[in-house]
C-alpha cells in the first residue's frame, strides 16, 4: 500500500529532474520526441488546474516530516525560448498572419502575458478580509459619545501611562495599577471623564460657542482638523503662538472676523463694525497635549476660558478644567478622543442649528446695535461727534 | 512655585465674580454649562485599588465525591503597609504571568515570530473559547498555549500545573507541526502550477561565499606574484626573477636592482 505511491513519487521526481536538465541546456531547438513532450507538458501546467484537464493526483515528495526540502526555485524556466515546432501550413490565409504576429513577441512579454493572465485568474479566488483594521476610520468617521465602551478604550491603547518613575501623585485617582513598570490608567475613569467632556463639547456647541482643537503633535493634524470640521469649531496643529490670547490684537489683529445669523449665514453689512474689535476669543478649548501647551492653558486661565485636555500619568491634572486621563502619546488614543468630541460637538451643532430653524435660539443673541457701539466707549460710533455739534 | 494652580478648576466662578464685579458686561455662554455639567474633583486623593491573585481550581474536597470550585487568593506575606503608601498603585498580577513565564522560558524563539497586536474592537476575546486550543481569527502562539494551560487548570478538576502544561503542549506541537506540512504542501503546489520563488537563501548565501571566495583570490594571486618576485630578486635565480622584469646584463646590473629593496628591510 505504501509502496506503491513511493514508486511513483520517485519516478515522478526522475521525470521532472530530466525535465529541468533539459530547460537548462541552451540546446533545446533540437531534442528527442519523449523530451519535447515533457517541455510541452510543462508549460501546460501553468493552467491546469483551472482548465482541469486529467492529471495525476499530485504525490507529496516527502513521506516523513524529519526529511526537509528546500523549494528550489529554477530561473532558467521563467524565460525558457519554447522549442522550434514545425510549422504546418494551413489552409485558413489568417493563420499565417497569426503566426507571423506570434513569432515577432519576445519571450519576456510572453512570460509577461502569461503572468497577467494567471493573475486575472488567480486573483479572484481566496478568501476576503472582511474585519480588517483601518487606522483611517477613527478619523474618517469618529464614533460618537455613546459608542464609548472600555474595549474600544482598550483596543485603543488610551489605558498606557508612563514610566512609574514619571508620574505625577495627582494623577493617582486615574491610575488602576501598575504593569512592566508602566502606569496603567483606569479605563473607567477615561470613560466617565471622556463622556463628561463630551458633554460639555456638546451643550457649548448647542450654545454657538467657539470650540479650538489645539494638537500640535506630529501626527495629530488631520485628527484635529477632523474634528473642528465636525464641530463646525477651530483648529491649531502647529505651534501655539505666545500671546495669542492675552496679546491678541497684535497677533490674531490682521485675521478675518464675520458675523453671522442664527443660522450660521454672513452678514456682511457689519463688516465694518468689527474693524476695531479685539480678536475673538474662544469659549472652549480642547487640547491635545497640555505638557507642550503650558503656555496655551497658562493665556486660557489669565483669560478664563475653560479648558479640556488629555492628562497622561506625567501631566498636570490641574491645568486644565476638564481633565481627560488617558495616553497622549499613542495617536490612535488621541484620534479617538478628539474624534469622539468632535461627534460631540456636531451633535450640538446639529441641536443649535435645529432650533434656529424653529425661530429659537439656545443663547441670548447680540443685536445690531450692541454690534455698532463703539467697544471702547459703549456708544454709537457717530454719536460724540454729534455733541459737539 | 508650589502651590496648586486652581485657575482652570475656579472659571465659573471667575466669571461670576467678574460679572458681578462689572468686569465684564455679559456672561460666557459657557457659564451655566460648567455649572450643570461641573469639572470633577481632582485633588482629592482615593486608596488606590488593591489587587491580589486569585487561582481558580476545580477541587475533589475530601469527604466528597463531586469536585467543587475552590478560589485561592496569594497570601500576602509583605508587612502592612505604610499610611503613605495607601494612595500608591500596586502591581498587577494575574495567574497567566507565571504561565507565560514558564512558556517562553522553555520556547524563546516562540518570541521572534510575528504577532498581531492590533485590534479593531477590542472584543475579539468574545470569540475564544479555550476549551480548545485553536481560536477563529487568532494564530497559534505561544499566548494560545497560556490560555489554554489557564482553562485547563480553572476546568479540569484536581490536575496539576504541569499536567495541564503538558496537554497544552502536545496540542500546540501538534498543529505546529500540521502548519509546517501544510506549507510545505502549498509551496509544491504553487511550484507545480508555475510558481517561481526565486533563489533560496541558502543559495543566495552560497553566492555571496562564492563572491567573496573570488575576491581573495584575484587578491591571493597579485600577493603570490609579488612574493615570487621578493623571493626571485633576493634569492638571485634569474628564471624566476626574469618573469616580471626584463634580464638583467651582467651581476653588478643585478645588484643595483637588489639594493633598494634591501634597504627597507
Amino acid at each position: 500500500m505504501a509502496q506503491a505511491p513511493r514508486c511513483r513519487g520517485v519516478e515522478r521526481q526522475a521525470r521532472q529532474k530530466f525535465a529541468r536538465t533539459i530547460l537548462n541546456t541552451p540546446s533545446v531547438q533540437v531534442c528527442d520526441s519523449t523530451a519535447s513532450m515533457i517541455v510541452r507538458k510543462f508549460g501546460l501546467r501553468q493552467s491546469r488546474q483551472l482548465l482541469a484537464l486529467t492529471r495525476q493526483t499530485p504525490i507529496s515528495r516527502r513521506f516523513l516530516s524529519t526529511e526537509f526540502e528546500t523549494p528550489v526555485a529554477n530561473p532558467a524556466t521563467e524565460v525558457q525560448t519554447p522549442p522550434k515546432e514545425t510549422i504546418v501550413p494551413s489552409e485558413n490565409p489568417l493563420h499565417e498572419v497569426v503566426q507571423a504576429s506570434r513569432t515577432q513577441k519576445t519571450a519576456e512579454a510572453e512570460a509577461w502575458g502569461r503572468w497577467v493572465g494567471q493573475r486575472r485568474k488567480f486573483n479572484r479566488i481566496g478568501s476576503e478580509v472582511e474585519e480588517a483594521y483601518d487606522p483611517e476610520m477613527v478619523i474618517r468617521s469618529p464614533p460618537r459619545p455613546s459608542d464609548i465602551t472600555l474595549e474600544l478604550l482598550l483596543a485603543s491603547g488610551t489605558h498606557l501611562g508612563h514610566s512609574t518613575s514619571r508620574w505625577n501623585p495627582q494623577n493617582s485617582r486615574y491610575i488602576f495599577g501598575i504593569r512592566e513598570g508602566v502606569h496603567i490608567i483606569s479605563l473607567d475613569a477615561t470613560a466617565a471623564y471622556l463622556r463628561r467632556a463630551a458633554k460639555v463639547v456638546e451643550e457649548v456647541a448647542a450654545r454657538g460657542g467657539i470650540i479650538l482643537f489645539a494638537g500640535t503633535r506630529k501626527g495629530q493634524k488631520r485628527a484635529v482638523v477632523r474634528a473642528a470640521e465636525l464641530a463646525k469649531g477651530y483648529h491649531i496643529f502647529e505651534r501655539w503662538i505666545p500671546g495669542a490670547l492675552t496679546n491678541g490684537q497684535q497677533i490674531l489683529g490682521h485675521c478675518e472676523t464675520m458675523v453671522v445669523n442664527a443660522v450660521d449665514e454672513k452678514l456682511e453689512e457689519f463688516k465694518r463694525d468689527l474693524a476695531d474689535r479685539p480678536s475673538v476669543k474662544p469659549d472652549l478649548v480642547v487640547c491635545l497635549n497640555p505638557l507642550e501647551n503650558v503656555v496655551m492653558l497658562h493665556e486660557c486661565g489669565l483669560n478664563n476660558v475653560p479648558t479640556i485636555g488629555i492628562i497622561d500619568t506625567d501631566a498636570d491634572p490641574t491645568r486644565v478644567t476638564y481633565p481627560i486621563p488617558a495616553n497622549d502619546d499613542s495617536l490612535r488614543a488621541t484620534d479617538l478622543i478628539v474624534g469622539i468630541l468632535g461627534r460631540a460637538g456636531q451633535a450640538g451643532q446639529k441641536r443649535r442649528l435645529e432650533a434656529a430653524q424653529e425661530g429659537k435660539t439656545t443663547y441670548k443673541p447680540i443685536t445690531a446695535e450692541q454690534l455698532r457701539l463703539d467697544p471702547f466707549t459703549g456708544v454709537l460710533p457717530g454719536s460724540e461727534q454729534k455733541k459737539q455739534f | 512655585m508650589g502651590k496648586i494652580n486652581l485657575t482652570a478648576l475656579r472659571v465659573r466662578q471667575t466669571a461670576l465674580s467678574q460679572f458681578a464685579s462689572g468686569k465684564i458686561k455679559q456672561l460666557p455662554q459657557w457659564v451655566d454649562v460648567v455649572g450643570a455639567i461641573p469639572p470633577s474633583e481632582t485633588l482629592i486623593r482615593t486608596p488606590a485599588p488593591q489587587h491580589q491573585l486569585v487561582r481558580q481550581r476545580l477541587k475533589t474536597l475530601p469527604g466528597s465525591s463531586k469536585p467543587r470550585v475552590v478560589f485561592e487568593v496569594q497570601e500576602n506575606t509583605r508587612k502592612p503597609k505604610k499610611a503613605s503608601r495607601l494612595f500608591k498603585p500596586v502591581e498587577l498580577k494575574y495567574e497567566e504571568d507565571q504561565l507565560r513565564k514558564e512558556f517562553f522560558r522553555d520556547h524563546p524563539w516562540e518570541l521572534a515570530r510575528p504577532r498581531v497586536l492590533l485590534e479593531s474592537t477590542g472584543k475579539d476575546f468574545e470569540n475564544y473559547d479555550w476549551s480548545r486550543i485553536q481560536q477563529p481569527g487568532k494564530r497559534l502562539d505561544g499566548e494560545s498555549v497560556v490560555q489554554r494551560q489557564l482553562w485547563l487548570l480553572n476546568n479540569v478538576p484536581d490536575i496539576t500545573k504541569t499536567a495541564a502544561y503538558d496537554i497544552a503542549r502536545r496540542e500546540f506541537y501538534k498543529l505546529r507541526l500540521q502548519e509546517d506540512i501544510e506549507r510545505r504542501v502549498a509551496a509544491e503546489e504553487a511550484e507545480a502550477t508555475g510558481a517561481n520563488f526565486g533563489p533560496s537563501y541558502l543559495e543566495i548565501g552560497m553566492d555571496l561565499e562564492n563572491q567573496q571566495y573570488e575576491k581573495w583570490k584575484a587578491w591571493a594571486k597579485t600577493e603570490a606574484q609579488i612574493f615570487d618576485q621578493r623571493a626571485a630578486a633576493l634569492s638571485g635565480a634569474p628564471e624566476i626573477a626574469s618573469e616580471a622584469e626584463p634580464e638583467p646584463d651582467s651581476f653588478a646590473a643585478e645588484a643595483e636592482v637588489v639594493a633598494p629593496v634591501e634597504q627597507p628591510a
